[in-house]
Order: structure tokens, then sequence, then C-alpha cells
């Protein structure tokens, strides 16, 4: 098991390593440049000079790569050229409520769309199915932004119920406080992730209640009730953990739509404020930890897998 | 069977389902109201600016934008925006994704490596992180918005190609025309590829749905496709602004969006459980195959 996971992450570098390269040259064919953003039109080419310097702008764009990828290694991204402040910390202060919105939103979505698939999946083609996949569709085909933006309207601005624009509290400091502001953006992409999992649950289960070991366990006379809690759900839900967890995975950078919604400060509004004031060591250091955490976290669901799944060889 | 009689017999067998015929419609009336937004007489950029943010009237059917604009109007003119950059995207995906997958599939050794840990990098970076970096390189113009979101699509044609291609390589027809000494292009391109359309076609219409969301999600976010030229994204983010004034104003764009997007969903369900594809695996594959470029 061991041996595994140090050769899963040696595989990890190179995919690591390629994309920083990718990013590190796409942020740096930006026109202009970074120093032309952060001095403005006006600026005399002697300051652009000094500022390049200070920067380490002026040195060739490889030895640059080299040299921001021996501080990353080190946990130094630089320092960020709008907020002078270590891109780092930064990231530090926003991650956690990411990580907050992004479990809470995959629980609400798994709180939906498991018991949904199950229904539905034992009774397929009957009416409930058809509403239930009804249902599916509409939560995949609604863009999280409108989902939010008529949350909003109706639970914000008409019932005064929850905050229009969200802010982060620390669900073990302030429980009621947390899921107030979490609630919603954590609803939006939930109730879109539920329709993902429904789908695949159900064709899932679907499948599993066509197999041998389903009319064997029928045929010896077990309970329709043990035969699917006890065997029909428990391999339904196996594959069912790669798909949560790429989700999850998603969610870590990819919310950045629905945290704009309801200006929710996570990492994926740090990245917008990046790329829209060209903080070129704030883009990499974003783009790299959202790289990281996703491939982390398909390391661990693959452990996981292994884990509640024995058949699966380690290989 | 010619490819075209055999698309014209897959079509039929896809509008015989309810749900795909209301699609299709939906999408014809959208399309022909793009196209004839201007003879219908709606002018998407006239400004009204005293009756500017009104509520729905019989003379502006959804009422006004901030500067008296009427709503249908740019709607309308919208789905001429969203149609064209999601068209132009995904036959972008599919021009790079479907030869990249072939030649993974067909070749395979040390290219099918390299080419699939690109596929695996772009999986990894959510779509809309690549595509606002990249717009934020190339500067904010339709086609900025056009190539983002089509890079975006790569991935998904890859791998189904690369499928098709691993399971076409072993049968007859295709150990045959190689036992003719035909070339590996001859091989993938015109025995390999005209066998595998149909999957290729399902994931066509998925990316539509999924490059129609995108586009507008990156113009909610005031990068997509720059003003004064309508986009359900950009109106749904001055919509936004004005919620407590005009309550009506974000509703028009966003049901646009989300039936446009719903019928082509529906549409691509219904085409893969005719090529009995009978789960619904490429519809699934598709969407978790792209986390992060929805929300």
């Amino acid at each position: 098991m061991i041996g595994y996971i140090l050769r899963r992450l040696t595989q990890l570098v190179p995919v690591v390593l390629a994309g920083s390269l990718c990013i590190f040259l796409m942020v740096h064919a930006v026109p202009g440049g970074p120093v032309a953003a952060m001095v403005g039109e006006n600026a005399t080419p002697e300051r652009i000079a000094a500022l390049s310097r200070e920067f380490g702008l002026d040195q060739p764009i490889f030895s640059q790569y080299l040299q921001w990828l021996g501080r990353a290694i080190q946990g130094d991204l630089g320092i960020s050229l709008h907020s002078r402040e270590p891109v780092m910390a930064l990231i530090a202060q926003r991650l956690p409520a990411t990580i907050q919105l992004a479990i809470l939103a995959t629980l609400i979505g798994i709180a939906i769309g498991v018991p949904m698939a199950i229904v539905s999946a034992l009774r397929p083609a009957s009416w409930l199915d058809r509403v239930l996949s009804g249902f599916s569709a509409l939560a995949l085909g609604v863009p999280t932004f409108w989902l939010g933006v008529l949350l909003i309207l109706l639970l914000a601005v008409k019932f005064r119920v929850f905050p229009a624009a969200s802010a982060y509290h620390p669900f073990w400091q302030s429980p009621w406080l947390a899921l107030q502001h979490t609630l919603l953006p954590a609803a939006t992409l939930g109730i879109y992730v539920s329709g993902i999992f429904a789908r695949f649950l159900r064709a899932s289960v679907i499948t599993e209640l066509q197999s041998d070991y389903v009319r064997t366990a029928r045929s010896k006379g077990l309970a329709e009730r043990a035969v699917i809690l006890r065997h029909v759900i428990r391999n339904a839900l196996l594959p069912f953990v790669t798909i949560v967890g790429l989700m999850l995975a998603g969610f870590i950078g990819g919310a950045v739509v629905t945290e704009s919604v309801f200006t929710y400060p996570g990492l994926g509004r740090l990245v917008i404020q990046a790329i829209s004031s060209r903080d070129y060591p704030l883009i990499q250091g974003c783009i790299l930890v959202v790289l990281v955490s996703y491939t982390l976290i398909n390391l661990i669901i693959d452990v996981l897998y292994a884990l509640i799944d024995p058949r699966i060889e380690l290989g | 069977m010619s490819a075209v009689r055999e698309a014209g017999e897959l079509a039929r067998r896809v509008l015989r389902h309810k749900g795909a015929q209301l699609a299709a419609g939906y999408l014809a009336a959208v399309s022909l109201a793009a196209i004839f937004v201007a003879q219908l007489g709606f002018d998407p950029l006239r400004q009204d600016i005293i009756r500017a943010l009104e509520g729905p009237s019989r003379e502006y059917l959804f009422g006004t934008d901030e500067l008296g604009r009427d709503i249908l109007a740019r709607v309308i003119f919208g789905a001429r925006t969203s149609l064209v950059t999601a068209a132009g995207a995904v036959s972008l995906a599919a021009l790079i994704g479907v030869p990249m997958g072939l030649m993974a599939g067909f070749l395979g050794g040390w290219r099918d490596a390299v080419l699939m840990r690109i596929v695996d990098f772009m999986l990894a970076l959510p779509g809309i992180l690549f595509a606002m970096a990249l717009i934020a390189v190339l500067g904010r113009s339709q086609m900025a918005a056009l190539v983002a979101v089509g890079l975006t699509g790569i991935p998904a044609f890859a791998r189904v190609t690369r499928a098709q291609v691993l399971s076409q390589r072993q049968r007859d027809f295709v150990t045959a025309v190689e036992g003719f000494g035909a070339s590996a292009a001859y091989i993938m391109f015109r025995t390999i590829l005209p066998n595998s359309w149909s999957p290729i076609l399902v994931q066509v219409v998925v990316l539509s749905s999924i490059a129609i969301l995108l586009e507008a999600a990156l113009a909610f976010l005031g990068v997509g496709i720059p003003p004064p030229t309508p986009s359900w994204g950009e109106m749904l983010r001055t919509g936004k602004e004005y919620l407590h004034d005009s309550p009506t104003y974000a509703i028009l764009p966003g049901l646009a969006l989300t039936l446009t997007i719903l019928s082509f969903d529906t549409i691509g369900r219904t085409l893969s459980r005719c090529i009995g594809d009978r789960n619904d695996t490429g519809t699934i594959a598709a969407l978790a195959g792209t986390p992060g470029a929805r929300p």
C-alpha cells in the first residue's frame, strides 16, 4: 500500500511540473506584462525597468521559471504584485472557505441525489422515475449563476432569510453563522451535483440489479430489502465514490462562478481578482494549488477505493 | 448503408421520443429567431433611457434594461451570440480532439502516453479557470471566448475517440485493410473514423450544451464577449446588479439559457440511448470529465 502511494506520488510530479510550466508560459505571454499593468500608462521607462528588476522580470523566462519552481517547492509562492502580501498567505486565507463550501455542497448533493437514484432505479420507467429523471436533468441544466440569482431573489431579497452576500465563518467556531452564510452557495452547487450523482448511481444500481449474485440472493429466499441494502447498494456505491471525489476535487477552484454570485470569499474569487489585476505570482500560485489539490484528492480516492473494494489490486 | 442515410435514420429514431421533439422544436425556434431577429423588427441596441429598468409592458414584453433597451430583443440576439460561439468552440474541440484520440489509440506506446498525459492535465484544471487565464492572455473578444471554450472541450473528444479506436482496432475489417498495406493515416481517417462517428456525435451535442454554459459563465464573470454585443451571461451579470429595482430583469435571459442547455442535453441523452449506450454512460462521462466546467 505504502509503495503504491509513493509510486502514484512520483507519477504526479510530471503532471504538476508540465502543468505549472504551461501556466507559467501562458501567464507570461500577456501583452504588456505585469509591470505595465502595475504602474499604469504614465510610468517612465526608468520606473518600469526598476520594477522589472525588483521582481526579476528582466531575466530570461526559463530561469524565471526555475527560480519560481525552486521557491515553490519550499512553500514560497512569491509576493502578490497587487497587495504585496505573500501569495501563500493569501491562498491560506481563502482555502478553508472553499473547502467548507465544497464539503457542504457535496453533502447536500449526496443527500438529494442518492435517495433519488435508488428510488428511481428500483422502479425504472415508472412515473416517479420519470419525475426524478426530469429533476436531475433540470438540476444539471440550470446554470449555477442563474439558480444562485433566483435563490438570492427569493430567499434574500423577498424573504430576508439569508444574507445576499455571503461571508466566511468557520464552522467549528460559529456553526449557525457558518450555515447561514454557506448554505445558499452550497445548495446551489449541491443541487447541481445531485443531478450528476442521481444519474450515475441510478445507472449503476440498475446494472447491479441485473447481475447474477442478485438472482442467487433472491433465489435463496433473501428478503428484497436485504438484497437491495446488503448487496446491490453496497456494490453500486463503489464506482460512485469516484464520481463524488471528482466533483469534490472540481469544487476546489472550480466553484468560481458560484463563489462570485454570492460574493463568497473563496479561492475562486481570489483567482478572478488575480486574473483581472494581472497579478502573475498570484495567478500562478492559485492554479498550482488547484492542480496539486485536484491530483491529490484523486490519489486519495483511488486509495480509498482500493481499501473498500478488496478486489482491486494496486498495480 | 451510406453515412448520410444512416444519420437520417438515426435522426428519425431520436425524434420519435417526445422529449427530443420538444427540445428540437425549441432549438429550431431559437435558431430561426436568432437568424431573423432584425427582420422581426427587434432592435437590441436602441435605447429608450427614460423607460430604463421598466417591468413587463405591452410594448416591452419582458421589460427594459438599465439603458432602456428591449430585454426580449436582447435575449433573442443573445441566442445568436451563444449558438455561434458554441458551434465554433465545439468544431475547434472536435478538430483537435478527434485526431488526438485517433493517434493516441492507433499509434499507442509513448505517443499514446504523452497525448493522454496532456489530456489528464487539461482535465485536472477546471475548464473555467483555464478559459479565464487564456482570455487574460488573448484579451476580451468573441474569438478569445470561442477559442477558450473550444480548448476545454478537447479532452472529451480525445477520450471518446481513443476508446473507439481501441475497440475497433482488433475488428476484422481493420485487420483486412491493414493487410492490404494501407497507411496509418488511411486506416485512422478512412477506416476507423467513419465507423466511430456516432459516439463522437453524442459528444458534439453534449459539448454544445457545456460550451453554451461556459460561454455564459465567462460573460457572467465579466470576461466573455465584450459589450454592447448582447449575451445571456452578460445580461444575467447586469440583471444581478438590479435585483432590487427590477426583479424581472434576470428572469428571461436565465430561462432562455437554461432551456437551450436542457434541449441539447435531452437530445444528447436520447441520441446516446438510440445508438445503444443503454446506461447513458457517454453523457455521464462527458459531465464527470469536465468538473468545474459547469459550476
